[in-house]
């Protein structure tokens, strides 16, 4: 269980954090959610003390970090950085032993853990193992920073906001495949992200920060349903209004493909929201969308395969 | 040309060799200060700042200006070229290495961190190979501009492809010239691309090849200097120019032919009057001819006048040397060098001129052009004016090395000029007899310290069998044959010892 008791940082230009009292519980997908500045990232960073609180502790197993070896603790601790940030003058296999050399693995231990993450990940050994950083896509080396932050079977795996920086195709992908390992390790996992939907597809439980505030704790169908301030509600609203587009409904394979006189075009970037007013003032109005024809009933259908707050 | 590089091919890769020698060694102390200074400085950006700063500051001093100041401090020779070259190159290497080391992504830095990495790890796997190309870059930088920068050794005695350039411009010897100023371009180019090369290779087989060079290079220095010291090494240094060359390769041969034992080391062309008296106080050199016209003007301090009688003026140089600075100034040879004014053989007929006094009643006629010292100089042109009543019809001041050409030229009809100089016979220029004693007489010997002549007689006694021999007629036929000829001096030297019997082979 990591701990976080009256944890304040203080900086030149103000308060980042103020009086956080927070608890992760051992083996839970954790999401720390908010806008920029919300003080999310040095909350994260406090865990493996690359940011110390002004005030305030953090306990680990209940005991106080400020008391364990920093360099002890950081060799049980995974991290996956934003864009992978692998160093770009070692090889692949060089990047993703560095912790396994620091615990001191043998070669053949070490050979065969790395083998099986890589496979696991869905990155070929044999071709992957020997590559240099350059030689890899936004999301193969994303992959290779999550099999570096596994690799010597941390206590803790820490992200930072590991996906902000890729497409939406290795973005949804890479999201599965964290939500999939998570549940098939059990270790506590702390996940970083200003993106709300990410928040709600991954976390088992999510706390959303804003100005250095805790504003709410929970699991993702609470705060959905009972937002504890207007701050939560709106940035949640926000979210949810903005982004879900009516090609993703084409995607998740609704709507045929033929020709109707009295359909509506609407584009691809408009949303279910748009698509929602439609119907809400002609109620049998068919729309066509890049020649697809959608029905109203296609919409509750769509609707239906959503997870709470969970959208795909 | 192509002949110069033959009769001179030895010479020139020995200085090639030394050229590098100097450069390679300024360049790994340069790297080995300024990179760890940079690594320290990571953690210290103030420090890092204040190290860019001062460094900076020394890249603005002109080479030659550095030079000039470390002379009171580390005397002349390598010592100071290398130490003027290490400070030179600090700047660049720091500045690169520097930057390299402080732009890293700071996203792998704290990666590296996150890990639990030793510092040790973080500096040699993840800093030092991400800032190597700035590294590299910084030190190709450095080398080239060592490289060129190293010619300038040769204004020391630091030796060098400089010497070559330095010799050309001295005795308007083009190839020589050449020689040294494309061989220089051409080493810089070649560790430019060297060390591009090397900038691919891995860190470590870049440390492991450094540490080799580093033995090798010590085991060498040390080896070479436990064979040299079985015998004796005396140092033998000149003046700018041919005939302090042919003169010392005299003194070489005449010494190694009675002293089987004693290795004469030469540095010819090694600077100027008061770098030698330096390096000969100093012990940096045993040896070197001078002028008994020179000691009086320059090195020592008398209230007397000079003596215009060449027999009083050496004894009293040689007591006074004695005296001031503890030397032995051995017994002169019989020509002198003295100062004198040239003007064109043809003129000397028409006007039938012979003499300065002669010159005098004409030399409202003439237009006059002096080497700058001479005409600065009280035993030089102000003087001469007031003994002779001379007032030509225009003065000016100009570069020695163009002023026999001027002459020969038309452009001018009277130079100042030195009693041997081979452009007296080469452009058919007469000189003008003293006849009123005025110019100081120039004499040349070998000069010492005394406590050396004193260890070693067997070498005075050598070097006392030229006193009295060498009429002025043999010295500018010699200087005629080494500056315009561009036979080699020591060839030259030799010819003459053997055609008096000087010496048996």
């Amino acid at each position: 269980m990591i701990e976080f008791k009256n944890v304040s940082k203080e900086y030149e230009q103000g308060l980042a954090l103020n009086n956080l009292n927070l608890n992760i519980d051992e083996g839970e997908l954790f999401v720390l959610v908010g806008p920029s500045g919300s003080g999310k990232t040095t909350l994260l960073k406090m865990i493996n003390g690359l940011n110390t609180p002004t005030t305030g502790e953090i306990r680990i197993a209940d005991e106080d970090i400020k008391n364990s070896n920093i360099r002890q603790l950081r060799h049980n601790i995974g991290y996956v950085l934003q864009a992978g940030a692998l160093f770009p003058n070692m090889t692949v296999e060089q990047n993703v032993s560095i912790q396994l050399d620091l615990l001191g693995w043998n070669e053949t231990r070490k050979h065969d853990r790395i083998c099986e993450l890589m496979v696991r990940v869905g990155l070929d050994p044999e071709t992957f193992l020997s590559r240099m950083p350059s030689e890899l896509s936004g999301g193969e080396a994303q992959r290779v920073g999550i099999v570096r932050a596994l690799a010597g079977q941390p206590n803790v795996v820490l992200m930072d906001e590991p996906f902000s920086a890729l497409d939406p195709i290795s973005r949804a992908q890479l999201q599965e495949l964290v939500f999939e390992l998570h549940r098939e390790i059990k270790t506590t996992f702390v996940f970083v992200t200003h993106d709300m939907q990410e928040a709600l597809k991954l976390a088992d439980r999510l706390a959303v920060l804003y100005q250095g505030e805790l504003q709410q704790v929970g699991k993702p169908q609470d705060i959905l349903s009972h937002p504890a301030n207007q701050f939560v509600k709106d940035f949640f609203d926000n979210d949810t209004s903005v982004e879900i587009f009516l090609q993703q409904v084409i995607d998740a394979g609704f709507g045929v493909q033929q020709t109707d006189e009295t359909a509506i075009p609407m584009g691809d970037d408009q949303t279910i929201f748009d698509w929602s007013r439609e119907i809400h003032d002609r109620p049998n109005q068919l729309i066509v969308v890049d020649q697809i024809i959608l029905q109203p009933e296609d919409l509750v259908n769509y609707m239906a395969t959503l997870r709470v707050g969970v959208i795909r | 040309m192509i002949e110069y590089l033959q009769k001179n091919s030895g010479e020139i890769i020995a200085a090639l060799g030394q050229h590098i020698y100097i450069s390679a060694i300024a360049a790994i102390i340069a790297i080995i200060i300024a990179v760890p200074l940079a690594i320290i400085m990571i953690d210290h950006p103030k420090g890092g700042e204040f190290v860019s700063q001062v460094a900076g500051v020394i890249q603005t001093i002109p080479s030659l200006a550095i030079l000039g100041l470390l002379i009171p401090f580390v005397g002349i020779g390598t010592l100071p070229a290398i130490i003027a070259l290490v400070l030179y190159a600090i700047m660049p290497i720091f500045q690169n290495s520097y930057s390299g080391l402080t732009n890293i992504d700071p996203i792998l830095i704290e990666a590296a961190d996150a890990f639990g990495v030793s510092k040790r790890f973080k500096l040699f796997r993840v800093q030092l190979p991400l800032a190597l190309p700035m590294i590299v870059s910084g030190i190709r930088i450095a080398v080239v501009l060592i490289i060129g920068t190293t010619t300038l050794a040769a204004l020391i005695g630091g030796g060098g492809l400089g010497t070559y350039i330095l010799v050309g411009i001295q005795t308007n010897n083009d190839n020589a010239l050449v020689v040294g100023a494309v061989l220089s371009a051409i080493l810089a180019l070649l560790a430019n691309g060297l060390i591009k090369l090397l900038g691919k290779v891995s860190l470590k087989r870049i440390v492991i090849g450094v540490a080799t060079l580093l033995i090798l290079f010590g085991g060498y220095t040390v080896g070479s200097k436990l064979i040299a010291q079985r015998t004796q090494t005396i140092t033998i240094a000149g003046k700018m120019g041919g005939e302090p060359e042919v003169l010392i390769n005299m003194y070489k041969d005449l010494i190694e032919e009675d002293n089987p034992n004693v290795k004469v080391q030469l540095k010819s062309n090694f600077g100027g009057t008061s770098f030698l008296f330096k390096a000969l106080k100093s012990g940096k050199i045993d040896i070197y001819p001078e002028f008994t016209g020179t000691v009086m003007q320059s090195l020592v301090k008398t209230s007397d006048s000079v003596s215009h009688n060449p027999q009083k003026s050496y004894q009293e140089a040689k007591q006074l040397l004695k005296q001031q600075f503890d030397m032995t100034y051995l017994k002169p040879m019989k020509y002198e060098n003295d100062y004198a004014l040239a003007i064109r053989t043809a003129d000397a007929k028409k006007y039938n001129l012979k003499t300065l006094s002669d010159l005098q009643k004409l030399s409202s006629n003439f237009n006059a052009a002096f080497d700058p010292d001479f005409y600065q100089q009280a035993d030089g042109y102000p003087g001469l004016k007031m003994t002779y009543g001379i007032e030509f019809a225009s003065v000016k001041t100009m570069e020695p090395s163009l002023r026999y050409e001027a002459l020969a030229d038309n452009k001018i009809d009277v130079t100042d000029a030195y009693t041997t100089d081979p452009q007296l016979r080469q452009y058919a220029l007469t000189t003008l007899k003293d006849d009123q004693s005025f110019f100081p007489p120039y004499q040349g010997a070998p000069l010492m310290k005394a406590s050396f002549a004193k260890k070693n007689p067997k070498v005075v006694k050598s070097l006392n069998k030229l006193a009295g021999k060498i009429t002025t007629k043999d010295m500018q036929e010699m200087n005629y044959q080494v500056s315009v000829k561009h036979r080699k001096a020591s060839i030259v030297a030799k010819e003459y010892l053997l055609k008096h019997n000087l010496i048996e082979k």
